[in-house]
């Protein structure tokens, strides 16, 4: 069966965190041996390619975007393909004496990093500290990229409190810029030529900065250049910003101002992606998403920093990465225009998405136990303000980690299983299947399930196309409307008219209706 | 007290004097990490980051870009010279230097207790003198190869050395020459920019016909054909389930199975279009057959077009369909309905390059290539990154120069002509607004001196030698930057933009003026939001 290939597409800081670490999850869950086969096709998302001097190499099929100053110790174009070290002065050719070297400090590679250099295997149970160590997403990178992948903004830097590059006017100024939108748009291309039968596009990008009018854009461009290919866009938000952590009125003040920046973005950003992707998830782990902290979402057995984007973004990327599972296995006609095509019914073009991390079960028990035991719903939702009901919705479920051999006990020593209904059940596909339609109603639920490439914990995620979706898109409404964008002058000067803005919330508001139920029957 | 202190005490806020040496400060800063730059002696500036990427640049242009300005004065300049650069491709060392120096010099009558207003105005009469020297100053041309030449030499020696400067120019002008239609406007974006990482930088050269960055997909197409036909189309060649064949929608396997073979059997019929277009026209001849595709074509597409001995290219760039069919003739089609033999292009020789993992096809041998590829060549990154900056900015300048019909004298002939009318000019303005004419022509010297202190001779000596010969020469009269002598720049082929001038006289006025006119500098924040 040929592959199916996705390009895949990231534009901002906390996005690139996710794609670091979905990356990394990636390749660390590649078998290099050739009889362990894995469910997973790999080539999916990575392309084969060869250096100038014939070596192959594997690198992911991804671009990225981020801001200048943001790469740390990351080469731009990467070590793979370009290996020559910088000239010397006198190969430089020009007047001699008129050469003049400005050096910045070479920043020392973090211990990891180097590890990593020195060779593989040393770096699997080493504790390196990351949460104190991680800044920027390059420093926890075990991926090498491709050298067209990084492109940096050099017109913003990075972690800038003053001319940062944080208005969505601002992103869909820099895609118009001649430079960025050719040069980028070339690039899509040619990962796209190589394909021979792309399914499309994942798309990750910041949901409330500037790199949210960015990505606008730029899914535009795939809709108008691959019409027939289907985008998925996933816009992640951050659940805490560093100007969070004020202390006196004044940066309180900013802190608010910032925000309803933030939420001003992120409802022009969902617009314009409800008309132009074909699916968009938006993921935060925190319950409110649009202003302030918020609650964080819990999940069993898992601690984690909600202040920190290192761990934030690696939940995540674990949920993105099994919810996108069922179009990247080897076998099965499934295709993420199918997945599309199955959620966006009736311009529902927002889905949300849910997380089980771990999917807790117990040493020695069965699945059907574990179903039967479960109190609460299977999984918690990561979409802000978005409890997922039970009534009503399209789904996808994916389930990954449990062996079918974990399944029920065989008859003879089953016990009080047998008097369960699901003991009929003959896999794990068809257990969870009958699973969610006894405890949801009127769902059309669809369920895959891995038991293989799955080296520590077994996770249960989801996408959710349901009423509950409402809630979201009113609750950021509510935010918006509250905000006079007339008085926000960074936008006034960027081009950003009152009216659009009111044509922003409108359209907001067709959104939500197409989740309410009076509206579709 | 400043008013702002009084509704916001926070606020920072600079006043009269200190508002004005801020903003000297600043231009003063950024004139000095340019003032190196400039000329054809001036200095490469190597850029290395902090995780090893390198940089190599002369140009103003791409150094501003490059350098993280916070001061917000230095990057209000800084944004008007790569507005500059914007608009015209050349001048931004330029603008920079003589906003900084119009300032130097206002900062000394200032001092003295002169009004900025006063300046602002003397600068203002000064600007409209300028521009009257640069009418009476310009040479007009003809459009010919030789004047173009000079004009893109000129530009492109302050961008690369010598020996690629030579290289590039003449690519430089014969692209342009190519493209170029009788009294239509020249749409550079004709002229293909294509990189390889091969060989040196002087193996740069003009194609006259099309370089793609990709190849066939097919291991059996042929790697090279002659006499060919061209078929640029906008059409899918490649099969995709529609929706409503998805997941819930089949019941059985043979239902889907159908479907997909029912959509197929469409996209063969594109497929099969074109074959039998290619058989009519090329079986029994020597002529070949050749697909260019915007959209995508799958491997089942591609098989049938191989065995019929197609070369054909998916996910051509959209701009390249407009350039393919001012290549080879022909148009692009969007539909494959009847195709006629009048609506294919065509190329005396395709073939393919292969380099690593970047496959290159050459369309060569065109009939009257009207548009035309630059294939830059360099052995790594940086370097084809320079050239790449430099090739823009030399198309540019020969563009400006076909579009002004008119060239300047250059090697600071202009600021030095400009100079000696202002002084004169100034003896018939009234008030201390002459002291301000005064500093204009002061200012503009500031290119003359800095094109001799690059050069390492001084900068005194030669304002001099070059001040005393104009006045004994009615023609005007630039600086040798080899001998450090006057010169005759109509002579030696030294030649600036009319347009690029014009836009550095108008832009640097109205900003120094600006900049002078500042009296009050605040930082301060809106406060609330809500309400």
């Amino acid at each position: 069966m040929t592959t199916r290939e996705i390009c895949s597409l990231q534009f901002g800081h906390y996005s690139n965190f996710i794609g670091a670490h979905w990356w990394n999850l990636q390749e660390f869950s590649f078998s290099f041996t050739p009889d362990d086969y894995s469910e997973i096709n790999n080539r999916v998302l990575y392309r084969e390619g060869l250096t100038l001097k014939g070596q192959p190499t594997y690198t992911p099929r991804v671009l990225l975007v981020d801001l200048k100053g943001s790469l740390n110790t990351l080469a731009e174009h990467g070590e793979l393909y370009d290996t020559s070290s910088s000239p010397k002065e006198n190969e430089i050719p020009w007047h001699p004496n008129r050469i003049e070297v400005k050096e910045d400090v070479k920043k020392p590679k973090s211990e990891f990093l180097q590890d990593l250099d020195s060779g593989p295997s040393t770096t699997v149970n080493k504790n390196y500290n990351f949460e104190t160590n991680v800044k920027v997403w390059s420093d926890c990178l075990y991926t090498r990229f491709h050298p067209n992948t990084i492109n940096v903004i050099k017109e913003y830097e990075h972690n800038n409190q003053d001319a940062g590059f944080d208005l969505f006017m601002q992103g869909k100024q820099m895609w118009k810029t001649e430079k960025f939108e050719d040069d980028f748009s070339d690039k899509i291309r040619n990962f796209v030529e190589e394909c021979d039968s792309l399914q499309g596009f994942h798309v990750i990008l910041d949901g409330n900065n500037g790199f949210s009018g960015l990505g606008s854009n730029c899914i535009e461009h795939l809709k108008d250049d691959y019409d027939r290919k289907s985008v998925l866009a996933i816009p992640v938000l951050p659940s805490y910003y560093n100007d969070y952590s004020n202390e006196t009125d004044e940066e309180q003040r900013t802190s608010q101002i910032k925000d309803s920046i933030r939420v001003i973005n992120s409802a022009l950003s969902f617009t314009d992606l409800a008309e132009s992707s074909s699916l968009f998830v938006p993921l935060c782990t925190s319950k409110d998403g649009w202003r302030q902290p918020g609650l964080k979402r819990e999940f069993n057995h898992v601690q984690y920093n909600d202040k920190l984007m290192y761990h934030t973004s690696a939940i995540l990327a674990s949920a993105l990465d099994t919810i996108t599972l069922k179009y990247r296995l080897r076998e099965g006609h499934y295709s993420l225009s199918d997945l599309c095509a199955d959620l966006n019914l009736h311009n529902r073009k927002l889905a949300a998405a849910s997380l089980c991390l771990p999917f807790s079960f117990n040493e020695g028990a069965d699945l059907i136990e574990c179903l039967d035991n479960w109190d609460g719903p299977l999984t918690q939702s990561i979409t802000p303000r978005c409890t997922i009901g039970t009534d009503r919705m399209m789904q996808l479920i994916t389930l990954r980690g449990i062996p079918e051999d974990r399944l029920k006990k065989p008859y003879d020593k089953a016990g009080t299983q047998k008097d369960l209904p699901a003991y009929r059940c003959k896999n794990v596909n068809e257990m969870l299947n009958f699973y969610m339609s006894c405890t949801t109603f009127g769902t059309a639920t669809n369920v895959t399930n891995i038991s293989k490439d799955v080296q520590s914990i077994p996770i249960l995620a989801g996408l959710h196309s349901c009423n509950e979706i409402s809630a979201t898109i009113e609750s950021l409404h509510t935010e918006a409307k509250k905000i006079k964008v007339e008085r926000l002058p960074q936008f006034t000067s960027t081009g950003l008219e009152k009216d659009e803005y009111k044509e922003c919330l409108e359209k907001l508001l067709d959104l939500k209706e197409c989740y309410e139920e009076n509206y579709l029957l | 007290m400043a008013a702002i202190s009084l509704l916001n005490p926070k606020a920072e806020v600079a006043r009269a004097a200190a508002a004005l040496a801020v903003n000297i400060s600043a231009a003063k800063g950024i004139q000095d990490v340019m003032k190196t730059n400039l000329g054809p002696k001036g200095t490469v500036k190597m850029l290395v980051s902090g995780a090893g990427d390198i940089k190599i640049t002369k140009d103003g242009n791409v150094l501003l870009h490059e350098m993280q300005i916070q001061h917000p004065t230095a990057s209000l300049i800084a944004r008007a010279s790569t507005a500059q650069d914007d608009m015209t491709g050349d001048g931004t060392t330029s603008t920079v230097l003589i906003i900084g120096e119009l300032l130097k010099q206002a900062d000394i009558y200032i001092a003295d207790g002169l009004h900025p207003r006063l300046l602002a105005e003397g600068f203002d009469k000064a600007r409209a003198k300028t521009l009257e020297v640069l009418e009476k100053i310009k040479i007009p041309i003809e459009i010919n190869k030789e004047n173009l030449t000079d004009i893109a030499k000129t530009s492109l020696k302050t961008k690369v050395h010598p020996n690629l400067a030579d290289v590039l120019t003449d690519i430089c002008v014969d692209a342009v020459l190519a493209i170029k239609q009788e009294n239509k406007p020249v749409d550079l974006h004709m002229v293909e920019i294509m990189e390889m990482q091969h060989k040196t930088d002087t193996d740069t050269q003009l194609i006259k016909g099309l370089v793609l960055d990709h190849g066939a997909r097919h291991p059996d197409m042929p790697k090279r054909v002659t006499n060919a036909y061209i078929l640029t189309c906008n059409v899918s060649m490649e099969y995709e389930k529609s929706e409503v064949n998805s997941g819930f929608f089949y019941k059985t396997a043979e239902e889907r199975e159908k479907l997909v073979q029912a959509e197929r059997e469409f996209i063969d019929q594109r497929v099969k279009k074109v074959i039998e277009l290619k058989r009519k026209l090329c079986n029994g001849t020597n002529k070949n057959f050749v697909v260019l595709n915007q959209k995508g074509i799958d491997p089942m597409s591609l098989d049938m077009l191989a065995k019929e001995g197609i070369i054909a290219l998916r996910r051509a760039k959209r701009r390249n369909m407009e350039r393919l069919a001012l290549a080879c003739g022909g148009i692009a089609l969007n539909h494959l309905d009847d195709i006629q033999e009048s609506q294919l292009g065509f190329a005396g020789l395709v073939y393919e390059h292969v380099l690593g993992e970047n496959k290159y096809t050459f369309v060569e041998e065109c009939k009257v290539p009207l548009s035309v590829t630059i294939l830059i060549k360099g052995p790594n990154k940086h370097t084809i990154t320079q050239i790449k900056d430099a090739v823009r900015d030399g198309l540019r300048a020969i563009n400006n120069a076909i579009e002004d019909k008119a060239l300047v004298p250059g090697a600071g002939a202009f600021e030095l002509t400009a100079y000696n009318e202002l002084m004169s000019f100034k003896d018939t303005v009234k008030g201390k607004a002459r002291l301000g004419v005064a500093a204009y022509a002061e200012a503009l010297l500031v290119i003359p001196k800095v094109l001799a202190t690059n050069s390492g001779f001084d900068a005194q000596d030669t304002i001099v030698k070059l001040q005393e010969e104009s006045r004994l020469n009615p023609e005007p009269i630039g600086l040798d930057l080899t001998s450090g002598e006057a010169v005759n720049p109509k002579e030696a082929g030294i030649f600036d933009n009319y347009i690029v001038k014009k836009q550095i006289i108008n832009s640097c006025s109205v900003i120094a003026s600006n900049l002078l006119l500042v009296d009050e500098i605040m930082r301060a924040g809106m406060s609330s939001l809500k309400g």
